[in-house]
Parts: C-alpha cells; structure tokens; sequence
C-alpha cells in the first residue's frame, strides 16, 4: 500500500474512532432510592451521553444530573450514591457522595455523575448502569441507607472534620475580624496549592515484585503520636522496592476505655530528596475489627502502591503513620484536632477537608463578606 | 502525461489552488481518472479531519467565572501584602508573598489545564489496578475499565487520595452545583 494510501486508511480509521453516537440510555439506567428514603428523586436528565469506538474497544461516557428532595423532617447534611455497571465492573465499583450539604425538609438540590466505561464489545440488555443510595446523613449524625460502602461511617468522619474546621475558622473570625479570615483563607488556598503530591496507582496483583524495582528491603514505620488518639501505633512496616510499597503491617493498641471496631492510619513517605507526601489512608483490612480497651490488632493491607511524578518512577524511602479515623463499638468516631495536625507539619501534607476546600471555594468566587455570611449560618 | 503532485491535487481538493493553477489542474483531472480518484480520496480526508476538528465544547461561563475568583483572590491577597507593608512587616519572602505567587501558578495552571487537558494514563500492570487518570479515576483491568469523571474541573482543583485497600478518592468542588463531589472507585 502507497504512503498516501496508508494515510487516508488510518485517517478513515481514526475519524471513525473519534465518531460520537447517541447512546439510547432509556432502561439502561437504573435509580433505586429505597423504600421509605428520606430522598426522592424529583427530576433526571442524561445530558450528552454518548458512546464511541476506540480501537476495538466501546467507550460509553454516561453524564448523568440527578434532582434529589429532602422529604424527610431533619436537614440533610451528606448523601452517598453506589454506582455499579455489572456488564463493566471488573471486581470494581464506584460512589459518588456529596458531604457538607444543608438540605432543609421539601428543599432539592442536584447530583451530578459522569462515569466513563470501556468494553470490548457491544452492550447486552438490561441495565448498563445501577445508581442506589447508600447513606443519607442528617444534622444529628443519624443516617439512613443500606450503607453497603461504609457511606455513614466516611460521610460522619467528613462531618465530624466540617465542624472541626467551621470552629477553627469562626474562632479566627471572632477574633481577628474579616481581615484576618481573609487571610486565613488566603493560607489555606496557597497551603492547598503547594502541597507535594505524587501520582499512586494501587495494584491487586499477584504479590510478584518486578526484578526491575530493584531488591525488596523492609522499611519500619515511624509514628506520630496524637496524645488524644484512642489508638496508639506500636510498630509496623512495609516492603519496599524501587518506586513500589505493598503489605504495609501496623500493630496499634487501644488506649482508651472503650471498645474499638474501625481503625484507619495515613501513611506518609519520602522521595529521595527528602519530600514527604501522604502515600494513601491505611484502614484495617478486617471488617468484623472488635478491639477492647487495652488490647492489640494490626492494620494491615495485602495491595501494592507504584509511586510515579510526571509519568516517571519515583523512588519512595522511610514510613511514617499516624492515625486518622477510630471508630468505636457503639458507633462513635474520632477525627484528629486541628491542633493534631497543625503540630505534626500534617497540616501542610494533608488535603483540605471537604468542608476547607468548600469554604475556599466561596472565598475565591464570591468573596469575605460571602464567606462571614455562610460561616454564620452555624 | 504528466501528472500534478500531491500537494496540488490536496489544494485542488480543498479548492484552495489559486486561478492559473487551478485552471491548470481542472483541465489535467477532466481527462485522467487516476488524479480524480486521489482528488475524491483527498476530499475524504478532509471531511474526516474536519469532523475531527470539532473544538470541545467549552464552559465559558465557568471558565469566567474561575478567571473571576481568581483576580479576586490575587487581589485580596495582594491587599494582604499591603498591609503587612504598611504595618511596617520584615521585607524578604514573608508568608503572604509566597501566598500571592502560588495563587497566581496555580490559576495559571488552573487556565491551563483547562484549555488543554492531559490524556488518560495507560495502565501496563496486569491484575485490577485503580488510579487517577487525566480527568477522572478508574478501576481497570485488560481492556475494561470503569471510571468517575470530574468533567469541567481541572486536574489542579481535584484533591486525590489513596486507600491502600484498593481505593481512589477524587474530591472537588462541582463548578454547576457548587458542592463538594467526592468520587470514589475502589476494588471489591
């Protein structure tokens, strides 16, 4: 084939990869709320979804809005929705949650998701995708919802950070005044800017370390200690070569009075140069956990982390853990102070909380008074 | 018979050859089907190119209103620096300083990325892997995958967390709805 031919045969090629259809999306989206849900679902749109080829591969991008009314009697204040594709899912699924909400009984606010799905072949029938709520989250810390993804648990913890973080910046309001919110915020923004960030990819593959990594060397945890932890870290590490960490295993004790049944660790590493980033959250791997007062457990998880910055390996050395989220029996959590992480330097390495990031966000596009307003609300 | 060369049958096809030339060309073409095939396939092409062009849709308003907040948060810092100034502040690289230059970056950045974002990262590693890609995150294996978009946020205002059971955390702030969205695939 001539060199002209071979152009206009990969142009038709790649023209018809790129072409765009409409994807009939009626019966194929699936939205169940639940019998008695204190959410009802009051209008849904699919946008411009659509599907398209990609070398032998079908792609469906699915943009979907959902309008969702409070039709209970108490604020809402975090919604959770699990989102599944059986045809796709590949031992995976997915959530879309909405923390830091302020839904008032009869009020309605929207839910966006936009999923993206890849196949090798045509869709059968049925359902592409399945949308159900999993936990609905009220002003009292009550919640409602199968909570098959541990939605009440995550969505009370971001709760119980908005309100941490709500108090921190109406302390600095009352006393420094708007000017000195304003620059706290300001802080806040550049804090959120700078903080150091590695790309993670996680495996669940077959525990076989690439020989190009490197040799495998253990590295032992270092922790730092929150004296108001109800959990304290004894010791741990992880296996570590080249840009790769897997089986991170982390002996903690419970130092409180009470019985424990969730605990979660951060763990930070370090590149060559020195940096120090947050790697990932480690949660206890076991989901029946039922720690007593004084006893130990270990944390621990069978994955692999590939650390890379630009697309390139970055080779990753020490391991520091602190804890981050304790759940207790009778259901209560405890979330680091500010005061935890401001006197760790975590602060710096952490991301905003949800609730952080939503008061920035109001600062940035409609300004102080904005701001002094909506912190007022609480 | 001498045939014109590529570049010219492309422009005749575009009907972008100027008048001598292209009186030249029409007269070739009228009598020799081979020039007219290559003439008809490069019209093709150009058809095909010209689907493929389509500029992505953009949010205008979004993008106004991003470029908005962020003059707005130049200026107010840039108000802070003042006032450090004016109460007589050390000079050097004081903390509002260094405030200003990563909020100008970052809404550098921010414009950027929005105007021209990254492709997906294309993941080697066999078994399930979960991972952030260039505008949302996924959960893949082989040539299946299934992902969370954040579609019309830059990649710089998404805060990405791992969990080392197998889970991605992509949380942002929806420019439409104004809420935070937290996105999370994980493996089961």
């Amino acid at each position: 084939m001539s060199n002209k031919r071979q152009i206009a045969v990969l142009a038709l090629l790649g023209a018809g990869a790129a072409l765009a259809q409409d994807v009939p999306l009626e019966g194929r989206v699936s939205i169940n709320l639940g019998k008695n849900s204190p959410v009802a679902l009051a209008g849904m749109s699919t946008g411009d979804s659509h599907s398209s080829s990609r070398g032998a591969a079908l792609v469906l991008d699915l943009h979907m809005s959902l309008m969702l009314r409070n039709t209970g009697s108490s604020r809402i204040h975090g919604v959770a929705l699990r989102v599944v594709s059986q045809e796709v899912t590949v031992g995976g699924k997915g959530s879309v949650s909405i923390p830091s909400l302020n839904i008032g009984p009869g009020e309605s606010f929207p839910v966006r998701i936009d999923m993206q799905l890849m196949r090798p072949t045509q869709a059968v029938g049925g359902p592409l995708v399945d949308v159900n709520l999993d936990g609905v989250l009220f002003e009292d810390l009550s919640c409602y919802g199968p909570d098959r993804l541990n939605s009440c648990r995550t969505m009370t913890a971001w709760e119980m950070e908005a309100q941490r973080d709500r108090e921190h910046f109406k302390r600095i309001l009352a006393q420094a005044g708007p000017n000195g919110l304003r620059r706290a915020m300001i802080e806040s923004l550049a804090r959120q800017a700078a903080r150091p960030q590695l790309d993670v990819r996680v495996l669940r593959a077959p525990a076989v370390t690439s020989a190009a990594l490197g040799p495998i060397r253990t590295e032992q945890f270092a922790f730092l200690e929150f004296p108001d932890s109800p959990v304290e870290p004894l010791h741990g590490w992880a296996q570590v070569a080249g840009n790769e960490a897997r089986a991170p295993r982390v002996e903690v004790r419970n130092r409180s009075a009470e019985a424990i049944k969730y605990v979660e660790l951060g763990w930070l590493v370090s590149d060559p140069g020195g940096r120090q980033y947050l790697a990932a959250s480690l949660p206890a791997a076991d989901p029946t956990l039922y720690l007593p007062a004084g006893m130990t457990a270990h944390v621990e998880q069978d994955t692999a982390l590939r650390f890379t910055r630009d697309g390139q390996p970055v080779g990753i050395q020490g391991a520091v853990g602190f804890v981050s989220r304790v759940q207790f029996s009778n259901g209560k959590l405890w979330v680091p102070s500010r005061a935890d992480l401001e006197r760790g330097a975590l602060v710096k390495l952490l991301p905003a909380s949800a609730e952080e990031q939503r008061l920035g966000d109001m600062y940035r596009k409609r300004g102080i008074d904005a701001l002094v307003r909506e912190l007022g609300k609480y | 018979m001498k045939h014109p060369n590529q570049a010219t049958l492309a422009l005749h096809a575009g009907g972008d050859l100027g008048a001598i030339s292209g009186w030249r060309t029409r007269r070739h073409v009228a009598r020799c089907a081979d020039c007219r095939a290559e003439i008809a396939r490069f019209a093709e092409c150009r058809q095909i190119v010209s689907s493929l062009d389509d500029a992505p849709e953009m949010h205008w308003n979004r993008l106004a209103a991003e470029m908005k907040a962020n003059i707005r948060l130049g200026l107010a810092a840039g108000e802070c620096v003042g006032a450090d100034e004016a109460a007589g502040a050390r000079p050097g690289w004081s903390l509002a300083r260094v405030s200003v230059a990563l909020a100008g970056v970052t809404a550098l950045l921010a414009v950027g990325l929005l105007l021209e974002r990254p492709g997906p990262n294309v993941a080697r590693e066999t078994g399930v892997v979960v991972q952030a890609t260039g505008d949302g995150i996924q959960v893949r294996q082989g040539g299946q995958s299934m992902g969370l978009m954040h579609s019309g946020t830059s990649r710089d205002a998404v805060t990405y967390q791992v969990g080392a059971q197998g889970s991605v955390e992509a949380r942002y702030v929806d420019a439409e709805t104004g809420y935070v969205t937290v996105n999370t695939v994980d493996v089961e």
